[in-house]
């Protein structure tokens, strides 16, 4: 583990934000809770480099200002599950052991009964919170074959890790999120996949999977030359255009068989998971799933039915 | 100001020698006419060190003088080094001598402070990055720097290419050397590159070295690291091909592949022709050619 310095900071202007999104591309109308900025991790293709710019990780430590945030946005929303995440700007859990940061957020979930929580992480570690978890707290991790764990995701922690604190996470009551993001194509990725889904679904209820995103490796152009300074074969094998965002992004015949593939082979394991792709056309949710999603709004909607259908009137 | 034998200087000695390339026609021609006009200086010292004025020794020697105007100082090697880099300044350097001036700071021990001061002197941005691209720069093999000298290329450009091989640098110096290059066309050619070294582990040079100009070139790297895109570009030109559409009409497609729609142009300055456009569209229609285009990126 690294010793990036950390900067406590008060808490300014809005810490609760609609995720950014991208244009012409479907989006699931998540809010987003910046408690923490920067990441001591140290993933590859983290586009937080291109993101933040300071060399501290800053960590916003006025929690009642956050919670004050977070539930004017869950009065304000007349429509929708609010759903809230911590894994946008750092991972949820890196640095929670050391700082617990996320105890006031879930006991604050738990007893407002009205929004979720979702703590998004690649390290495995949750020990400290099981005792204050609840089923309006959503437990994810981001998950890949060991290989890229191993060669593009360093100082995380290893996937059998990763599905045992998931595994851990259910039995405590909690449903779980698993995210395949980003998705790298690279040599022999599809095989890996597979074996990956298997031991997914060994390991873990599949039942109690609230939702699995697929969103295949996008990425700012300041990054590409980072990837190619590093020489990272693993993120450069695949054919890459510019989409229309500006950003990097894999050929669409490409993404749509990727997509394809597991889409297949996660609905092969549970017909039930509610699947979705983060930040892709409307085409390819199309080619991918049958569905005709026209917007946001409409995968919003998705979210709203899965989450009912899962809580019934407790939410 | 005063005249010594030439055989008094260490004329091997280039310590603080940054001058890149040591010989200049221009000069030597004006020394043949005009004499040494500006004296070089020497560092007191047995024999004298040259600290300015390598090129101006080398033509005069060149020309057979055997003396030569001078001003001896008396300085320390430190000084005598920024003496050399502060006389050749107001000439202008090239990127060669600029690094030249920085390796030769850092043997002699100089700080990173007055090293980065003298970056900035010299119109570099004082980053670790930068100077490690100066070291490299200053060792580097003689055509790379002729040839960075010759295109002035930006150090954007030269850090890319630095990040080759020597053998591969060769390849690459050839393939640019007879062609039309801007520095645009050299830093997308040099991520091309670099994209298919890391994608291949190495570089075939026989596929591209016979390329007819940079637009050939860049094609065919493209073709290399974009397979199906290539692919897709020559799919929709046979499509296109086979529409045979007027010059009044058009079907423009993402260059990407990427949007779900297509657009389809018609110009017209009477209603005639939007009656045959239509009528040419009906046609294309139920060819199939439409639904082609549609279909390109969904298999």
């Amino acid at each position: 583990m690294n010793l990036q310095r950390i900067n406590f900071v008060e808490a300014k202007g809005n810490i609760v934000r609609d995720c950014p999104g991208t244009k012409n591309h479907i989006c699931c109308g998540y809010k987003t809770i910046d408690l923490i900025e920067g990441c001591i991790l140290s993933c590859s293709y983290c586009i937080l480099k291109t993101y933040i710019n300071s060399p501290y990780i800053k960590i916003n430590r006025d929690i009642p200002y956050i919670l004050s945030q977070v539930d004017k946005a869950i009065e304000r929303e007349k429509h929708h599950i609010l759903r809230f995440g911590t894994g946008e700007l750092s991972d949820s859990l890196a640095l929670d052991r050391k700082y617990k940061l996320n105890r006031p957020l879930i006991e604050f979930f738990g007893e407002k009964k009205k929004a979720l929580l979702e703590l998004k992480s690649k390290w495995a570690y949750i020990k400290h919170l099981i005792p204050y978890l609840n089923p309006f707290t959503v437990i994810s991790f981001s998950l890949a074959p060991q290989r890229i764990i191993s060669q593009e995701e360093k100082r995380t922690s290893p996937l059998y890790k990763r599905l045992k604190a998931a595994k851990n996470a259910q039995d405590q009551g909690c449903f779980i999120g698993l995210h395949f993001d980003p998705i790298i194509i690279y040599d022999g990725f599809e095989r890996d996949y597979e074996y990956l889904i298997d031991d997914i679904s060994r390991t873990l209820d599949l039942k109690k999977v609230i939702w699995v995103s697929l969103g295949l490796l996008r990425f700012p152009p300041k990054l590409l030359n980072h990837y190619i300074e590093e020489g990272r074969k693993n993120l450069l094998h695949g054919e890459f255009i510019r989409g229309e965002d500006g950003k990097y992004r894999y050929i669409k015949n490409e993404r749509i068989k990727v997509f394809k593939m597991l889409y297949n082979l996660l609905k092969n394991k549970e017909e039930k998971l509610f699947i979705y792709m983060c930040m892709e056309r409307e085409d390819i949710w199309k080619e991918v799933t049958g569905m005709a999603l026209k917007d946001n709004e409409a995968l919003t909607g998705l979210f709203d039915k899965r989450i009912k259908t899962l809580y019934g009137g407790r939410l | 100001m005063e005249t010594i034998p030439i055989d008094q200087i260490n004329i091997h000695e280039r310590r603080f020698c940054i001058s890149y390339p040591l010989y200049d026609e221009v000069l030597f021609l004006s020394i043949k006419r005009l004499g040494i006009i500006q004296p070089i200086i020497l560092l007191n010292s047995s024999p004298f060190l040259i600290i300015t004025g390598f090129k101006r020794l080398e033509s005069a020697i060149k020309l057979g003088y055997t003396k030569i105007p001078c001003t001896i100082v008396d300085v320390s090697e430190k000084e005598a080094l920024l003496y050399s880099i502060h006389d050749n300044i107001k000439r202008g350097l090239n990127i060669v001598e600029k690094a030249y001036s920085i390796e030769k700071m850092l043997h002699m021990g100089f700080g990173t402070p007055e090293t980065y001061e003298t970056m900035t002197i010299l119109g570099l941005e004082p980053h670790e990055k930068v100077l490690k691209n100066l070291i490299a720069i200053a060792y580097a093999e003689e055509p790379f720097k002729d040839f960075i000298i010759t295109r002035g290329f930006s150090m954007k450009n030269i850090e890319t290419l630095l990040s080759f091989d020597m053998d591969e640098r060769r390849h690459i110096i050839q393939l640019f050397s007879s062609r039309h290059i801007t520095e645009s066309s050299v830093r997308e050619t040099l991520q091309m590159i670099s994209i298919l070294k890391i994608k291949r582990g190495q570089i075939d040079f026989n596929e591209i070295i016979d390329a007819r100009n940079m637009d050939d070139l860049k094609k065919r790297l493209k073709k290399m690291i974009n397979p199906i895109l290539s692919s897709l570009e020559e799919r929709l030109k046979n499509i296109k091909h086979q529409c045979a559409l007027p010059p009044n009409m058009d079907i423009k497609v993402d260059p990407f592949f990427e949007k779900e729609y297509i657009d389809i142009w018609i110009r017209a300055k009477e209603v005639q022709e939007i009656e045959d456009a239509i009528e040419k569209l009906g046609r294309i229609l139920e060819n199939g050619h439409i639904r082609g285009i549609f279909e390109l990126t969904k298999d």
